[in-house]
């Protein structure tokens, strides 16, 4: 197996024309990382990929793949495994045929025979027996296990995911994500996959970035971009959110509402929201305008701080939880709760001002 | 300043930078030498089609504006003013309303375009409906039957016409069996409008029984829950789904039998000239001025045409494909036998369709048939003696007169080198081109641009250019007849495979290449591994049509064979024809199973759609 390679992107733009696809994107994948790139469709996650395994070429910038710039590297150069939502596996070829196909090219790694080295990886995805069967048989499944079987064969240093499970229902989705991660575990291969879903993004990812409109919003691990969304578009995008904007009119002690501040936590400031004031961590001055975020299952009926009487408007059962829309003073509140209200029903939750995450305009 | 010498100093370096990716580029070229390939093979093809077509139809039109070495605009003002070809739009004044304005040799030809158009929608229309709406045994051949007027040559409807038709004909011949006069119907304008229709019905009915197949059951039966009658829901539904098909269909039609050339040549008679045949007997007499002149007018009316057709191609290809197709009900419905089946509707419809089909085979079968007929049987008597014209020709002919053997010879010789340069070239163009929107529309033009320059005028300019010669840097280059003769042919024949292999290409998933590279194969590899194993019905259906095409082709054929002995199977049939029916039938029938072996090979491998020319987007050909 070739050492896992590192990853880079440097001020890279793409354009057709009129249209940019990628406006000055900069990444980097450490060697071995499972790093996924999350957007909503028509973002430029998927251009990113193709950048990478050399199907685009950018207008501007360098694209870096062990430190070694590849423009102009065609695609069978670059040592990259690709595997994409439909498959594309070689129809009249069969399985073992589309897993070797690689290997025309290049010897197998680890000095075994095509053969050995088709089974193996064969064994590794789970479709041992599958060998001599004719794609076009296989379910949607274990088509993408032979995809990923194929794109791993010539051992590649770098595997790109784009959209692999999107074609599959929700329970083969999840298992077959767990059989994608433990593999690229195993491998230590450098891995980046690209997914429109967000929870997939979060369970899935070592480091994610969250891209929107050519633009990369934000680059961190699961924890950090959902608890601490650097934009206004992660903030929403990336799990259920309550967003609030309002203005300082009071900070630290002069909060002026009789509440005591501790002296180890982040500064408080009085928000004017509306009609009413909040309080929140945050040491933005007096005057300033904030845009904060708090997440439903933080807004709880104990807490007696910033209390929303919210009207329910609907309800979702989840299962563990329900997920409770609602309206405050004409915004829409989201709650997380065990026991969901009646539609009409009033509920008083409340926020702790530690709770609350300020997002950077 | 300041900002100035920064942005200068980033300039440079972004320059730097490109040269040295250029070099790498190159570099990594000169290591795979098979990367070059299929960039080579198309840059090949596009040279082929720049100095065997681009090249000599450019040497006409530059002699249309000059004369004696200076420029002048003498011989095309001498085409546009003269009231021989532009009628009353050369004359002064306006025509008095009692007598008819004469219309002039262009308004003709444009005249007999129209009827010929008026009379295939009418003759393709009906089949349409038949095809799309009724299940019967067969209806697949017969689909399928509606590519043959793209390779059937031109000569074998011209002497299927004479055949059946002519004073010595079949009609006669039946209508002097059941004691009837005889009728003369050659030549005639009539007989020139039927022919064309012969070709081009097949044509409008393969393009709307396609529209007619994408209209979506759910729209129709929307439109009844809503409240329309059944011809309501066709008119407002239906109808305007296959009005681009029709327009399509007769847009293409006018431009084919406006430059239609053997066709009027043998069964309109001198006295119903086109332009088309105006230049040929203008090449014929060595005026070449004059032919460049009408040359130009003529394919500048084509062009224009043309780009119509693809504006209404254009559209009729938007339209997706039905999500649930309307269902065909049976013709013959399964309890025929019952009174009760037989509503007023289903047997007048029934009768409309047998009426029709009585038409269709007088029209399609019976020229086909007289053909063979003709050649078999003299006097109600059934001899070989057109056969033994043939052997005996070939034996003892002199050299100057026209042997059937070379010309069976020379069809199949160029056929096949028209097909070894065609289908080379075709598939390079669509690999490079597929893709890629801004190259695949210029293509798309320039495949087209063949079908608007007529084969007389390709014929013309490699005669007068690489036949005759040209110097390039002092030395004179000049082609022999049979390598003009292959070119020609290839370029008829290069839009064909085009519009097999692109859509083809077109339609594979785009991620199967792109997986192949990331696995490590090249372009070429990738095409070879991948691409074609995967659309060579396609390819071999293109192949068929490059060889049908080129065993078919008379007009170019015609101009460059002259006093040559690089004659083909149309040319031989154009010479025979006029004797008596035997010698031109019996070649004719030659011919015949020739073209139906490849409409077989076509048949086989094309499958249901046959290549491009399924849907709406069928293109049209040199098929003279």
């Amino acid at each position: 197996m070739t050492d896992a390679a590192r990853v880079g992107l440097d001020g890279v733009r793409v354009a057709y024309g009129e249209t940019t696809a990628l406006a000055d994107v900069s990444l980097e994948v450490e060697p071995g990382e499972f790093f996924t790139l999350v957007g909503p469709s028509g973002c430029g996650k998927t251009t990113t990929l193709r950048l990478l395994g050399g199907f685009e070429s950018p207008t501007a910038g360098v694209v870096r793949i062990d430190g070694r710039d590849v423009s102009g590297v065609p695609p069978e150069e670059r040592g990259v495994g690709v595997v994409f939502q439909h498959y594309a596996l070689f129809p009249h070829m069969t399985v073992s045929e589309n897993v070797g196909y690689g290997l025309r090219f290049a010897d197998p790694p680890g000095g075994v025979t095509t053969d050995e080295r088709v089974s193996e990886l064969l064994s590794l995805v789970g479709l041992p027996e599958a060998g001599e069967r004719d794609p076009t048989t296989l379910s949607g499944g274990q088509r993408q296990r032979v995809a990923l079987a194929r794109a791993l064969a010539p051992g590649p240093q770098l595997l790109l995911l784009d959209e692999p499970l999107s074609a599959l229902d929700a329970q083969l989705r999840e298992r077959l994500r767990r059989t994608v991660r433990r593999i690229q575990r195993e491998l230590g291969i450098t891995t980046v996959y690209v997914t429109h879903d967000q929870a997939e993004a979060l369970a899935v990812s070592d480091r994610l970035a969250v891209v929107n409109d050519g633009r990369i919003e934000q680059v961190g691990t699961p924890r950090t971009v959902y608890r601490r969304p650097a934009t206004r578009f992660v903030a929403e995008f990336v799990g259920d959110n309550n967003l609030f904007e309002g203005e300082v009119v009071a900070t630290d002690g002069t909060a002026g509402v009789g509440q005591e501040v501790a002296a180890d936590r982040d500064s408080a400031a009085t928000v004017a929201v509306g009609e009413t004031t909040l309080t929140v961590a945050t040491d933005r001055p007096r005057g300033a305008s904030v845009t904060f975020c708090v997440r439903p299952e933080a807004l709880d009926p104990a807490v007696d701080r910033n209390r929303l009487d919210v009207t329910v408007t609907e309800t979702e059962f989840l299962g563990e939880t329900s997920r409770v829309r609602g309206e405050w003073r004409d915004q829409l509140i989201t709650l997380r709760t065990t026991e969901p209200p009646a539609v009409g029903e009033t509920v008083s939750v409340g926020f702790d001002p530690d709770a609350v995450h300020v997002v950077s305009e | 300043m300041t900002s100035r010498r920064r942005r200068f100093v980033a300039w440079i370096g972004r320059v730097v930078a490109r040269v040295r990716q250029a070099g790498e580029s190159a570099r990594r070229l000169g290591e795979h030498p098979e990367r070059l390939a299929l960039p080579a093979l198309a840059a090949t093809s596009a040279a082929l089609l720049l100095v065997v077509f681009y090249y000599p139809v450019a040497t006409v039109f530059v002699d249309a504006v000059t004369v004696d070495g200076e420029v002048s605009f003498a011989p095309i003002a001498g085409v546009i003013s003269d009231s021989f070809y532009v009628g009353w739009l050369a004359e002064a004044g306006v025509p008095s309303v009692s007598e008819l304005p004469s219309l002039g040799r262009f308004g003709f030809t444009a005249w007999q375009a129209a009827l010929s158009t008026v009379a295939s929608v009418a003759l393709g229309l009906p089949g349409a409906w038949v095809l799309a709406r009724f299940e019967f045994r067969g209806r697949q051949t017969l689909r399928s039957l509606t590519i043959l007027p793209f390779i059937l040559p031109s000569m074998l409807v011209v002497v299927g016409f004479y055949a059946a038709f002519g004073a010595d004909g079949t009609l006669n011949g039946v209508l002097g069996a059941v004691g009837l006069p005889q009728v003369d119907l050659l030549p005639s304008l009539s007989a020139v409008v039927i022919a064309h229709a012969f070709y081009n019905a097949p044509l409008v009915t393969r393009v709307v029984t396609a529209a007619y197949e994408r209209v979506d059951a759910g729209a129709v039966e929307t439109a009844r829950a809503l409240g329309a009658s059944r011809r309501r829901a066709f008119w407002d539904v239906v109808v305007p789904q296959l009005l681009p098909a029709v327009l399509v269909g007769a847009t293409l039609t006018f431009v084919f039998t406006f430059a239609s050339f053997p066709i009027v040549l043998a069964l309109g008679g001198t006295r119903l000239a086109t332009v088309e045949v105006l230049l040929f007997s203008a090449i014929r007499q060595l005026e070449y001025g004059e032919a460049a002149a009408l040359a130009v007018v003529e394919t500048g009316i084509s062009l224009v045409l043309t780009a119509a057709y693809l504006r209404y191609e254009r559209r009729s290809q938007t339209e997706r494909s039905a999500v649930r197709p309307l269902s065909r009900r049976e013709l013959v419905p399964s309890a025929w036998r019952e009174r009760a089946t037989w509503t007023a509707r289903r047997l007048g419809s029934r009768l409309a369709i047998v009426g029709y089909g009585a038409i269709v085979i007088g029209v399609f079968l019976g020229p086909l048939v007289s053909v063979v007929y003709e050649s078999l049987v003299v006097d109600g008597q059934l001899t070989t003696t057109a056969y033994e014209f043939l052997v005996d020709r070939q034996r003892t002919g002199a050299s100057f007169q026209v042997k059937p053997w070379p010309a069976v010879r020379n069809s199949i010789g160029f056929g096949v080198a028209t097909l070894l340069v065609a289908l080379p070239a075709g598939v390079a163009m669509s690999v490079v081109t597929t893709g890629d929107s801004r190259w695949s529309r210029l293509v798309d033009l320039l495949s087209v641009a063949p079908f608007a320059v007529s084969g007389i005028v390709v014929g013309l300019g490699l005669l007068r250019g690489l036949v005759f010669g040209v110097v390039v840097f002092g030395y004179r280059v000049t082609v022999t007849g049979p390598v003009a003769i292959t070119a020609a042919h290839a370029v008829g024949a290069y839009p064909f495979v085009v519009r097999n292999v692109a859509p083809a290409l077109g339609a594979l998933d785009d991620q199967l290449v792109e997986s192949a590279r990331s696995l490590g194969a090249s372009r070429l590899r990738a095409l070879v591994d991948i691409e074609l194993p995967l659309i060579w019905p396609g390819v071999l259906a293109g192949a068929a049509f490059a060889f049908a095409v080129s065993v078919g082709e008379f007009d170019a054929t015609v101009v460059l064979a002259e006093g040559g002995g690089t004659y083909t199977m149309p040319v031989a049939v154009e010479r025979y024809v006029g004797r008596r029916l035997g010698p031109a039938t019996a070649m004719g029938t030659v011919l015949l199973f020739v073209t139906a072996a490849s409409f077989v090979v076509l048949d086989r491998v094309g499958g249901g759609g046959i290549g491009g020319f399924g849907g709406g987007n069928d293109g049209g050909g040199d098929r003279s």
